[in-house]
């Protein structure tokens, strides 16, 4: 990644009649940077994609690619590459014409030939040229609809939810080899998602979108552990969210008096607008503790009952009912030796530490 | 119970149309077939096997001429009837919302008689026609212009306007199935719009064209109505001299002779133009 701004978004808008599809959007991207816009469905994610890729004109405001203003310039005509969706790959044309597609009349034969070649050994389907578009299977029609981008040698390479086609597993492994393929390539990748794993564990920044507006963009471990609001908190990962009031603030550290879990010091969240009285704390389910005794060196504890369990394999999710919250509280434990075990029913103690308490600020709705 | 197993059900459904299509198609064939086998001797059937109803249709130089002059015709149809619909089922496919009128629209010619049609046609096109009449009436012409009927010209126009909705809907279906993403992609890869719809929604649509085509040619090979009222005698067609052999000079079967041979030149035809067209398709890239 270069500290050079590869694409520029400023004061981007779509509307449509009145509906506005995209507002306000100010975006900068960092060449050869992994960057996903991440938002629920219909928040206007993949209209910002398509006003970059020049599918689509932005009602107002402009796009820079590469330093350059993007207005009337076509989507043939843009240094940018889309790995659709859907893939898009040619019915009528195997795997080596559909690659080299875009290089037809554009370079010497030998040398499409060999860049083909080149393209799907990268994307480890070397050799599979003559394979016709309707022999393959999900996983190689997305590899061959990455290579087909990638040959172009793009600027900016689009990913428009490119592994939601995928079954679990392949969508897993198919993270990490585009995350080493960008890596060692280089190029910029927006990539286009609903799905905050996928955006974590491949982007180096995620901008998280909610009805046309970009709420924030931030590392994932920023977006996870500082999230702006309610809304980003609860979109990225899961999260308790309990009501607070305001006790008393210093430059860093705020004094509150939390639902259920009484009065606690936690940290200032730099990118929450305002705190005032009435707020709101958010809690993630494995940062609190459980047990059966009341736990010792936590600032605050509170018992509860357990009112259900779900066991993921890896982890146990636990919902504990406690005197002063609305919601059952969520916790999560590893499962650990199995050294915890708790039924339905079951009386525990929850411990929590004021680091673990993100400060969700005053909503200003 | 009727219905025992999944293919005496499906044996028991299609029996009707089995029944219909062995009377009504198998057996006139095999009927045809006989005839062209046999000798008319002036009112009666000599049935006694023979050639010579072939030897005589290979030999008569008017024959040839109006088998050659059929698929010239019917060809020409087809390729100015294709070359007419396939922009009018663009537009429908890609272009309108309301896709329902504008199939309605395109049936509108069928609301009335293929006869009056043609009738209409030559109203259109006359000595003292709609065409002529106008042209004379703008001054653009001193004199009616006499090549606009009876001629080749004249049945290759009816005929295309009469077949138009046939090559409309299947070019439409074959552009409505193509997933507006691939259209997409191809620009995203670098494609003008004319280089798209060259490299890809042409070789996309190559099946509905192959439709049309066939849908076209086949039966206007062997259409006797349009020539017989347009075509004067450039016009003719073999369906007409057939149709003489099984009115006027009652030798039926030379006219089973003509017949067959007519239905095999389709049949070759058509096959070449199939695999020619598949192939070509197959080397855009």
């Amino acid at each position: 990644m270069t500290d050079r701004n590869i694409i520029e978004l400023r004061g981007v808008e779509k509307r449509y009649g009145t509906f506005l599809a995209a507002s306000g959007i100010n975006l900068d991207l960092k060449e050869g940077e992994f960057f996903s816009l991440l938002g629920p469905s219909g928040c206007g994610k993949t209209t910002v994609l398509r006003m970059i890729a020049g599918f689509q004109e932005p009602t107002e405001g402009t796009v820079l690619i590469d330093g350059q203003d993007m207005e009337g310039v076509p989507a043939n005509n843009r240094p940018t590459n889309m790995v659709f969706q859907s893939y898009a790959i040619f019915p009528h044309l195997n795997v080596g014409n559909n690659v080299a597609y875009g290089l037809r009349g554009k370079a010497p034969k030998a040398e499409i030939e060999q860049r083909v070649a080149e393209a799907l050994e990268m994307v480890e389907l070397g050799g599979l040229q003559d394979r016709g578009a309707s022999e393959l299977s999900g996983g190689q029609r997305q590899r061959v609809a990455l290579a087909r981008a990638l040959i172009m040698r793009p600027k900016v390479l689009l990913l428009d939810e490119p592994l939601s086609a995928l079954d679990k597993k392949l969508r897993e492994q198919m993270q990490f080899e585009m995350r080493n393929l960008q890596q060692s390539l280089g190029i910029t990748f927006v990539m286009v998602t609903h799905d905050q794993y996928e955006a974590m564990t491949m982007s180096d920044r995620i901008g998280v979108m909610f009805n046309g507006r970009l709420k924030q963009v931030d590392t994932p471990t920023t977006l996870y552990a500082r999230p702006c609001d309610q809304q980003v908190a609860s979109f990225i990962g899961e999260m308790n969210i309990l009501p607070a009031q305001l006790l008393g603030e210093t430059d860093n550290m705020l004094s509150i008096d939390a639902a259920a879990f009484g009065r606690i010091e936690i940290e200032r969240n730099p990118n929450v607008a305002t705190s005032s009285k009435d707020m709101n704390i958010g809690i993630r389910p494995e940062q609190l503790e459980i047990a059966a005794e009341k736990p010792e060196d936590y600032p605050s504890t509170v018992q509860g009952t357990v009112s259900n369990v779900a066991f993921y394999g890896e982890n146990i999710h636990y919902h504990i009912q406690v005197e002063g919250a609305e919601k059952p509280i969520s916790v999560s434990v590893p499962n650990y030796f199995h050294t915890v075990d708790f039924k339905r029913g079951d009386a525990v103690w929850l411990g929590l530490q004021g680091a673990s308490v993100i400060d969700l600020g005053t909503d200003t709705k | 119970m009727i219905f025992r197993s999944e293919a005496s059900r499906g044996y028991t459904l299609s029996a009707p149309a089995t029944a219909y299509v062995g009377f009504l198609v198998a057996a006139p064939l095999v009927i045809l077939i006989a005839y062209s086998f046999w000798t008319q001797t002036y009112v009666t059937l000599d049935k006694t096997p023979t050639l010579k109803n072939y030897s005589e249709a290979f030999a008569d130089p008017l024959v040839r001429h109006l088998m050659l002059r059929s698929i010239w015709i019917a060809g020409a149809v087809t390729v100015v009837t294709v070359a007419l619909a396939y922009p009018i089922a663009y537009f429908i496919a890609m272009k309108v919302r309301k896709k329902t009128i504008w199939l309605l629209l395109i049936t509108i010619p069928f609301w009335s008689s293929y006869l009056l049609r043609v009738f209409a046609w030559k109203l259109i096109l006359g000595f003292n026609g709609v065409m002529n009449s106008a042209l004379l009436m703008l001054g653009l012409i001193d004199e009616p212009l006499d090549f606009l009927l009876y001629n080749e010209f004249a049945v290759v126009l009816t005929l295309a306007h009469a077949w138009a909705p046939f090559a409309i809907l299947p070019i439409y279906v074959s552009l409505q199935k193509i997933d507006p993403s691939l259209l997409e992609a191809a620009t995203d890869l670098g494609n003008s719009p004319l280089q798209r719809f060259m490299r890809v929604t042409l070789p996309l649509t190559i099946p509905g064209i192959i439709a049309a085509c066939l849908i076209i040619f086949i039966p206007t090979v062997g259409d006797y109505v349009t020539p017989a009222l347009v075509g004067g005698s450039d016009g003719k067609m073999i369906a007409n001299l057939i149709q003489v052999q099984f009115g006027a000079a009652n030798n039926w079967p030379l006219g089973a002779t003509l017949s067959l041979i007519a239905m095999l030149s389709v049949g070759f035809v058509a096959i070449v133009f199939v695999i020619t067209a598949t192939r070509l398709g197959r080397r855009i890239r």
